[in-house]
């Protein structure tokens, strides 16, 4: 199903929580809703949901418009961060309670009920277990049981609110993978909230990046990481040194190399051509260069960290106080170029810079 | 249990043995001295004496008109209890915090106040009691009263046990059950009613303990009429006052068994709970 | 929490909320019913303990019967709540800085009193102290008398108020671990120190709750001291057996004057206790919180 958010706002007590939001979202697509918290994440997927009402804007499921239906009216499925597992009940009875509680007319008979409770709790790995209690159960299985629930009710959205969040490291990676084989098999159209970017990356078709109530960006998730688009973007994503430089005709200086302002059309304008700016680089777009090779800025290695594909330095730059964060190719680890305390040139290989406008 | 402190030689902590041994000393000479003389005495009577005063007309009658009227009262208390304990947690209207302290008024007034007041309430003259009268209902010196003096009594056991496992309800549970088309009364009934259900059984089980045993709330609206009206408990004063130590101690021993009967059962509710829902 | 008169569009509840109509129907019942139950006995107290006016409310409480059974429920207060004081405080020390076995059936038993009817723990003393009893003669030789004095009336009312101190502080300090004691400690306090300046502190507000139960109880018990008075006017009286006698004397003015004064405890009481839940809720055992 497709779902058009149109100019939603929602007002909090006193604070906005959405300013202005409007995004599509395709049939079939998995699209990630990502931020810090207080973000307005959240507060937007419980808006799809019906959970939460906004103060103006519309929301439309294939073009009708559901502003006014009330949240079991909207056929939604929605899995909870706390999963929302009804304690008294076993896994069975969860996971048929959306059909028990349909009106006489359209309700399934018991045994229909048994049958396909029993079927979505093999299509989430859990046959077997239909008896147990949900305190007898782990944080991936409440997890999958959960999604067994919101699905029983053969919603036309699937919208989970930080689906992996409570679990450990471990079963958050088998369990983000299964979902994507999930949701291809499936094919309906689902929306998740997280605030991890790492999550969002690698499961998202689209990764919607929001802050402060309002989208920074959306787009494919190569697009989001590659060409951030704001200067938000570029802090959020990956890890990043931050470098204040001034811009000069729409150049900046980093790290001894010139880079242009990243945005074309905010460049436009003459005061933002010049005055101060901010820039982001990569840990892995700072590049080391051996005494030899005598480019860049002179750095002295402060720390290496040797743990993985690649290993991360921790460098002091000339004329910059905070350290900065580099990360080289094992190899380059390896010739003994980079011990603690030797002396290293540095050189930044790419740069985003944003004109700041306070 | 003394014993226990020396098997675990060294603790960091002082002060086990003078507060342990302070602590069974007078749990001793205070509560299970006391209570031993009780079974004592009841078991000296021999088992033919007890059978014969406990099937005692009056002593039947009295333990019986008890028992059903606390169980009334209990019953009364379950859904007037989790209403009140409902619009406490949920709602927020002007007097609220007064109300919710006021509900603990029949533990704070004395039980002998609350007798004498409820009595004058519904007696046929009284507020209340001239009302009924109009309706031809009497309730002040019939079981009508005993019923109406023991939901009083009864009441913040109810609130006071639900309460706080209302408190606890996850509002995403219930949002999840919204999601899910339950319709507000459904989830109310399906998801939210039996959530608290061991609570409302234990508060349930507890009112009717202790009205069981309540004697100065009663005693001044029962009436006190031998097989209609007599309470167990003033059955009880009533073979002391006359030396029937023997006809007392059934009464009492009787009324022992039904209160430890049932603390036992909230015990075992409680754990059974506990058991499957986990403690979360 | 829903607000009573929230900010939800018309026609869409929100999805965990009643509507307004049914909200202001289950509140009016409950007030109603609380006004009926609750309420208006108290009001009624005050009511007709002031029948007859001011003055008369106060000769009724000049009455030396009334001045003597205050004075002597005072006494019994006095008596027996330091000692399940000190009880209170040993036994959730024991209980909940050491570990033993038996631990649960110790804390089953402390609880026991609140499973036995009031008249029954007045039965108890009455069973050993009487004069059926084995330790009869050895009192009457020595004329000793427990009861139908104030003895009996302290026994009876610390088994009633047996538990009171003790329920609320052993929830308490075992949420609260032995950690501080082990930082005192370790800190070089002696045991008496880390009690006084750490344990106790901690307690406090649960403490002063306890005791303000356990008070309560032990001026209002009547069941108990009921069996054991002998009902001595003037002697063996306590504030709610003499509102039973004078009640049942058809002195209503005079029962309900006592009475109010009773009652004004009550509220007392109430208002320390609500205040307490509300100000300190977060050092009470967690079933008192607000």
């Amino acid at each position: 199903m497709q779902i058009s958010i149109r100019n939603i706002t929602k007002q909090f007590d006193r604070f906005p929580a959405l300013g202005g939001v409007s995004l599509e979202i395709g049939s079939g697509e998995l699209v990630a809703l990502l931020g810090p918290s207080g973000s307005g994440k959240t507060t937007l997927l419980r808006s799809i949901a019906g959970l939460e009402h906004p103060s103006s804007g519309q929301i439309l499921f294939d073009g009708e418009d559901v502003s006014n239906l009330s949240v079991g009216e909207r056929r939604i499925g929605f899995a909870f961060q706390s999963y929302a597992l009804f304690r008294h009940m076993t896994v069975l009875n969860n996971v048929g309670f959306g059909l028990k509680v349909r009106p006489r007319k359209t309700r399934p008979s018991r045994a229909e009920i048994r049958e396909r409770a029993l079927e979505l709790l093999d299509l989430v790995q859990l046959g077997g277990l239909e008896n147990r209690f949900p305190s007898q159960l782990s944080g991936g299985q409440r997890q999958r049981v959960a999604l067994a629930r919101a699905l029983a009710i053969e919603p036309r959205v699937l919208l989970l609110d930080e689906p992996f969040g409570a679990l450990d490291a471990k079963v958050r990676k088998e369990l983000r993978r299964w979902l994507r084989q999930l949701h291809d098999r499936l094919g309906l159209t689902t929306i998740f909230v997280t605030h991890d970017q790492e999550e969002a990356l690698e499961l998202a078709d689209r990764v919607v990046v929001m802050n402060k109530g309002e989208i920074e960006q959306a787009g494919p998730p190569v697009e989001v990481y590659d060409d951030p688009a704001t200067a938000f973007v570029s802090e959020f994503l990956g890890t990043v040194n931050t470098f204040q430089t001034t811009l000069s005709d729409g150049i900046a200086e980093v790290l001894g190399t010139d880079f242009p302002v990243a945005d074309a059309d905010i460049g436009e304008g003459p005061q933002r051509r010049h005055g101060p700016a901010i820039a982001y680089v990569r840990t892995h777009e700072i590049e080391l260069l051996s005494r030899e090779r005598a480019e860049g800025i002179p750095a002295i290695v402060r720390a290496v960290f040797p743990f993985g594909g690649s290993v991360r330095v921790e460098l002091a730059v000339e004329g910059y106080d905070t350290p900065i964060q580099a990360e080289v190719p094992r190899a380059f680890f390896e010739a003994g170029e980079v011990r603690v305390n030797s002396g290293l040139f540095v050189r930044a290989t790419n740069a985003r810079v944003f004109p700041q406008y306070n | 249990m003394a014993s226990a402190g020396s098997t675990n030689s060294r603790r960091v902590i002082p002060g086990f043995g003078i507060s342990i041994g302070f602590t069974i000393v007078y749990l001793g000479l205070i509560v299970l001295i006391p209570l031993a003389g009780l079974v004592l005495k009841s078991a000296g009577l021999g088992w033919s004496e007890l059978y014969r005063s406990a099937t005692d007309l009056r002593t039947v009658n009295a333990i019986w008109l008890s028992v059903w009227t606390a169980f009334i009262a209990a019953v009364i208390n379950v859904p007037f209890g989790v209403l009140v304990a409902w619009v406490m947690v949920r709602y927020r209207f002007p007097g609220r915090r007064i109300l919710d302290a006021a509900v603990d008024l029949p533990f704070a007034l004395p039980t002998a106040v609350a007798g004498i007041a409820l009595t004058a309430l519904y007696a046929p003259n009284g507020w209340v009691g001239a009302y009924l009268e109009e309706w031809g209902i009497k309730a002040a010196y019939t079981p009508l009263g005993i019923v109406i003096a023991l939901t009083f009594i009864g009441l913040p056991f109810v609130v006071r046990t639900v309460q706080p496992l209302m408190e606890d309800i996850d509002k995403e549970v219930e949002e999840a059950a919204a999601t899910l088309g339950a319709g507000r009364f459904q989830t109310v009934r399906r998801v939210i009613l039996p959530a608290i259900l061991p609570a409302v059984i234990t508060g349930f089980a507890l009112a009717f303990a202790r009205a069981i045993g309540e004697y100065g709330s009663v005693v001044f609206i029962a009436g006190n009429i031998p097989y209609v009206s007599e309470i167990a408990p003033l059955l009880f004063i009533i073979r002391l006052e006359e030396y029937n130590y023997a006809g007392a101690t059934t009464v009492a021993t009787l009324m022992l068994m039904i209160s430890f009967t049932l603390l036992i059962s909230i015990n075992w509710i409680q754990a059974m709970t506990r058991r499957r829902f986990g403690n979360g | 929490m829903a607000n009573l008169f929230g900010r939800v569009p018309i026609g869409l509840r929100s999805a965990v909320n009643e509507g307004a109509f049914t909200r202001l129907t289950l509140i009016l019942i409950a007030v109603v019913f609380l006004a009926l139950f609750l309420i208006m006995p108290l009001i009624l107290v005050f009511v007709e303990a002031l029948r007859q006016g001011a003055g008369a409310y106060f000769e009724a409480l000049k009455d030396p019967d009334a001045l003597s059974a205050m004075r002597l429920t005072l006494t019994v207060a006095v008596i027996a709540v330091p000692f399940n004081i000190v009880f209170g405080l040993a036994a959730s020390w024991a209980i909940a800085k050491f570990d033993f076995r038996g631990k649960n059936l110790l804390i089953s038993l402390i609880d026991l009193p609140f499973s036995v009817s009031p008249v029954i723990s007045g039965l108890v003393w009455v069973l050993l102290f009487g004069s059926h009893s084995v330790l009869s003669p050895w009192l009457q030789a020595h004329d000793i008398q427990i009861l139908f004095a104030l003895p009996g009336l302290v026994l009876a009312t610390m088994f009633v108020t047996f538990p009171f101190v003790a329920r609320e502080l052993i929830p308490l300090m075992q949420e609260q671990g032995t950690t501080d004691e082990e930082a005192a400690l370790s800190l070089g306090a002696s045991g008496l120190q880390t009690f006084w300046h750490v344990t106790l502190p901690n307690v406090r507000w649960a403490l002063v709750y306890g005791v303000l139960l356990c008070t309560a109880r032990a001026i209002g018990e009547f069941g108990a001291v009921s069996v054991v008075s002998g009902h001595i006017r003037g002697q063996t009286n306590t504030m709610p057996l003499h509102v039973e006698i004078l009640y049942n004397e058809y002195s209503f003015v005079g029962a309900f004057a006592v009475a109010s004064v009773l009652a004004l405890l009550a509220l007392v009481t109430l208002g320390i206790k609500a205040v307490l839940e509300w100000r300190y809720g977060n050092q009470l055992a967690s079933g008192h919180r607000r």
